[in-house]
């Protein structure tokens, strides 16, 4: 939990980033010795360095975006035992630590499959459940709001998610569509209306299903907290971000579908926008909410259809980047820095993200230009990446290693640069991880 | 009016599109003629998506007006029989990976290039393209993938039709993560880094 400083309202966005990055840094930690804690301290304080943009003895080598699930399959964890059985993941994550001493956590993200069995996900297929057990889990798009829904949706974002398109993505939840809208109870009578669902047997077996849920949810996360403070017990910060989607992401990754979302810029250009702004409020609301709850200092997101190749730089300034500018900039305010993961390249869109004031971004490249990177943002913002992942999956250690010592050359004269890898992957080998994790280090 | 058509397509203007292509036909117009409108319309759309003046979403759209197109003019089609393929693709998702944007983009690409595409889907095991080659004759393969769990898919795939006896295939592959050294991690012959570069390719092999 953050605590805002009593003259949180005449704090610069500035000393408000350094209060929320001075209490992630100074959060408790179990530690299991005296040397695991002084360990800690040197990478968190060496990663401090790095997100304020002031001199430190070397750049860091950040494995999470790249081989969190790596970590684990090298000792034969499977996919599904990723998304159902957590407790497996405790060992071999603990033993890579040790053995490898990277410069921050890593593990894979913690998928609560009971939990989505229970409520009928199907925005996602999985490991155990629909794929076979050695893989993970993979998007399946679906048109969960219609192109008639926008102005529905755009009226009253949150209505929508809670009475349309939850129950759509999740059956288990449709009860939720029984459901007033809360702004009107307002008086005595309206609490006829807001409870009824509650005496009605759909919405009552709802939130039967629900407890029972909320129970594995415990359970599952009572596993991976232990097993992440445990890592954390042994030396390993991590880097500490909520994650989040742009405005356009959210409708088109989770509601729309890409094909829906793209012709939409044609069929209903109007309608996409007023959706895209009313999302701004919310979307700020929530983050502004998740980084208050467990004071992480920075917030993810994984972009992909504002790629170059994905659309214009007309369609990119039109429909992608206004609102979510909109959205960095008053998190940025509030002492948030966005962590912005760039799938595919970004060459066209660098000048874009030129706009953004001096340290509000952590800036992560696939397969962007990472000489125009340097020449265009490496002044203002923390720059991170481009070790592709072909070359981890299919190169040599000396490639690799050829490939990193550039981008340490490269970056060596800026403020801030991580070692990271292009994109997430499944399959590498341990003498490349560590050629990519020494490149940092000589 | 094939020429209102053609701008109508290029412009992105989907209900003038559509309702050109029913007024040709109200007029009595050939729809083969339709067909070419659509050919030559897509032709300078794959040469704007190559100089990066059209993108992702045009490719989808100008996609979904000729599924309608198709659907107008099926009817009287029928009758004057298919059109002259200049080769045949099977194309398809590898194993493991369930995405199919990119390979449909592709698929249709090749298609109104004059390529008969026979398209496996997503999830393709290597036993079902080499079954798939046998029984089209087909001389080109298209392996897509968008993560990077696909590569050793594609290996095994490559791998496949070489065991199959089928050599003389080329096979091409791509995806979001595909480069030359996944081209020869996987034995493919070429990769694409897009649906004009996959046409391309086809054509050169064809």
């Amino acid at each position: 939990m953050f605590t805002r400083p009593d003259h949180w309202n005449q704090m610069s966005p500035l000393e408000r980033r350094k209060a929320r990055l001075d209490a992630w840094q100074n959060a408790p930690v179990p530690f299991a010795s005296p040397e695991a804690e002084a360990n800690y301290k040197e990478r968190i304080e060496r990663l401090r360095k790095i997100y304020d943009m002031e001199p430190h003895d070397r750049p860091i080598a950040d494995l999470f975006l790249g081989v969190n699930e790596y970590v684990v399959r090298r000792k034969g964890i499977q996919g599904k035992d990723m998304v159902y059985n957590h407790e497996k993941l405790r060992e071999p994550l603990l033993e890579f630590h040790n053995e490898f001493q990277p410069d921050v956590s890593v593990a894979p993200l913690p998928y609560p499959g009971k939990v989505m069995d229970m409520l009928g996900y199907k925005s996602y297929i999985w490991g155990g459940q629909k794929l076979p057990d050695h893989l993970t889990i993979q998007a399946v798009e679906g048109e969960y709001m219609t192109g008639d829904e926008y102005k529905e949706f755009a009226a009253d974002p949150t209505n929508f998610w809670m009475k349309k398109y939850l129950p759509r993505v999740m059956p288990t939840l449709a009860p939720l569509a029984m459901l007033t809208e809360f702004p009107r109870v307002s008086e005595n009578v309206d609490i006829i209306d807001l409870m009824v669902p509650f005496g009605l047997p759909p919405f009552q077996e709802m939130l039967k299903t629900l407890m029972k849920a909320g129970d594995e949810l415990m359970k599952m996360l009572a596993v991976v907290g232990q097993t992440g403070a445990m890592i954390a017990g042994a030396g390993f910060p991590g880097m500490g971000f909520n994650i989040a989607k742009t405005p356009f992401d959210y409708l088109g990754d989770t509601v729309r579908g890409t094909k829906g979302i793209l012709t939409d810029m044609y069929r209903r250009p109007n309608d996409l926008l007023a959706a895209c702004e009313a999302y701004v409020p919310v979307l700020i609301n929530a983050i502004v909410n998740a980084s208050d709850r467990n004071s992480a200092p920075s917030v993810l997101y994984v972009l992909h259809k504002g790629a170059d190749g994905f659309m214009s730089q007309a369609q990119f300034e039109k429909f992608y980047w206004p609102t979510w500018k909109q959205v960095m900039m008053a998190l940025y305010e509030e002492g948030i820095t966005s962590y912005l993961f760039i799938e595919g390249s970004y060459n066209n869109r660098l000048e874009n993200l030129a706009e953004m004031p001096e340290k509000s971004l952590v800036c992560h490249f696939d397969k962007t230009d990472m000489r125009r990177v340097k020449e265009v943002l490496s002044d203002k913002f923390i720059i991170a990446g481009n070790v592709p992942a072909s070359l981890m999956a299919a190169g040599t250690v000396d490639q690799v290693r050829a490939y990193c010592a550039d981008l340490v050359e490269l970056f060596a004269d800026t403020p801030a640069y991580i070692m990271a890898h292009g994109c997430y992957f499944e399959n590498t080998t341990d003498e490349k991880l560590c050629a990519f994790m020494d490149s940092v280090k000589k | 009016m094939s020429q209102e058509l053609i701008q109508a397509i290029t412009d992105m203007r989907e209900e003038d599109a559509l309702n050109i292509t029913k007024q040709m036909l109200d007029t009595g117009a050939d729809p083969i003629t339709i067909l070419d409108a659509c050919r030559d319309a897509m032709g300078i759309i794959g040469q704007r998506f190559e100089t990066g003046e059209c993108f992702i979403p045009e490719l989808i759209l100008a996609g979904e007006m000729l599924s309608q197109i198709s659907v107008i003019i099926k009817p009287r089609l029928q009758q004057n029989g298919e059109s002259k393929k200049i080769g045949k693709v099977v194309l398809g998702t590898v194993e493991g990976d369930i995405h199919d944007i990119a390979k449909d983009i592709v698929g249709f690409m090749l298609d109104v290039n004059g390529f008969e595409v026979t398209d496996l889907g997503v999830d393709v095991p290597p036993a079902k393209f080499v079954d798939a080659v046998k029984q089209t004759g087909a001389k080109v393969v298209g392996l897509s993938g968008f993560l990077t769990l696909a590569f050793d898919p594609m290996k095994f795939t490559v791998q496949a039709l070489k065991d199959a006896g089928l050599s003389d295939v080329k096979v091409m592959i791509g995806g979001g993560q595909i480069d030359e050294n996944i081209r020869q991690y996987t034995g493919a012959d070429a990769y694409g880094k897009d649906a004009m570069a996959a046409v391309a390719l086809a054509k050169s092999w064809s």
